[in-house]
């Protein structure tokens, strides 16, 4: 078995505790522009936080788990390719929905809001398809 | 389907689940899943279950009749 048939490349395990850690000082900042704390651009703080935000999300779905198998990896590739599916019929969707709602095409959803949404769906995935091996 | 009797051989054998999991390398909920037909094994996996109960992998999984 050959290495990419054999596992994803995922990081270690102790990437994990990045992830939150990054996820902890972004709701820091946020918290910290909300009460007026630092003084920052409101597009600014909301552009930095959802950016840091999703590398937070992106560390946590590449790091491997305690135990990593066959089912383990199937199910990963499961919730990516469900998650890829979830954001193009979003992507597809939502505009229409917004045409019939408010007469408009335009969303103010952007990039970070989608891969966000995307990434909560993966995790979600992730969780009722372990739940249910 | 394949069906198979890791669960006689495990019992046989008197391993637990998580014993098994444990010596080919596995959680043991793939176990689990594998016992209750809603995984198929990759060849690998099969092979090292073959090895750990001293059987042919067509001893342990069958094709049902409808394959």
């Amino acid at each position: 078995m050959n290495q990419i048939q054999k596992e994803l490349n995922l990081l270690p395990e102790n990437f994990k505790k990045i992830a939150f850690l990054i996820m902890l000082l972004t709701v820091l900042f946020i918290s910290l522009s909300i009460f007026k704390v630092i003084e920052i651009d409101n597009r600014l703080v909301k552009k930095i936080a959802g950016s840091t935000f999703l590398l937070s999300l992106l560390i946590l779905s590449i790091t491997r788990n305690k135990i990593e198998d066959e089912l383990t990896l199937k199910i990963r590739v499961k919730a990516y390719a469900a998650s890829f599916i979830y954001g193009v019929s979003v992507t597809i969707v939502f505009p229409l929905i917004n045409l019939i709602l408010k007469g408009s095409f335009e969303s103010k959803k952007g990039v970070h809001e989608l891969l966000i949404s995307m990434f909560i769906f993966y995790f979600i995935m992730i969780f009722l398809m372990k739940k249910n091996r | 389907m394949v069906k198979n009797t890791i669960k006689v051989e495990r019992a046989i054998k008197n391993l637990t689940q998580e014993e098994l999991a444990k010596l080919i390398s596995v959680s043991r909920q793939t176990i689990n899943s594998i016992e209750k037909n809603r995984y198929i094994p990759s060849t690998i996996l099969a092979l090292k279950l073959s090895k750990v109960f001293g059987k042919n992998v067509n001893e342990i999984f069958e094709l049902e009749s409808d394959d």
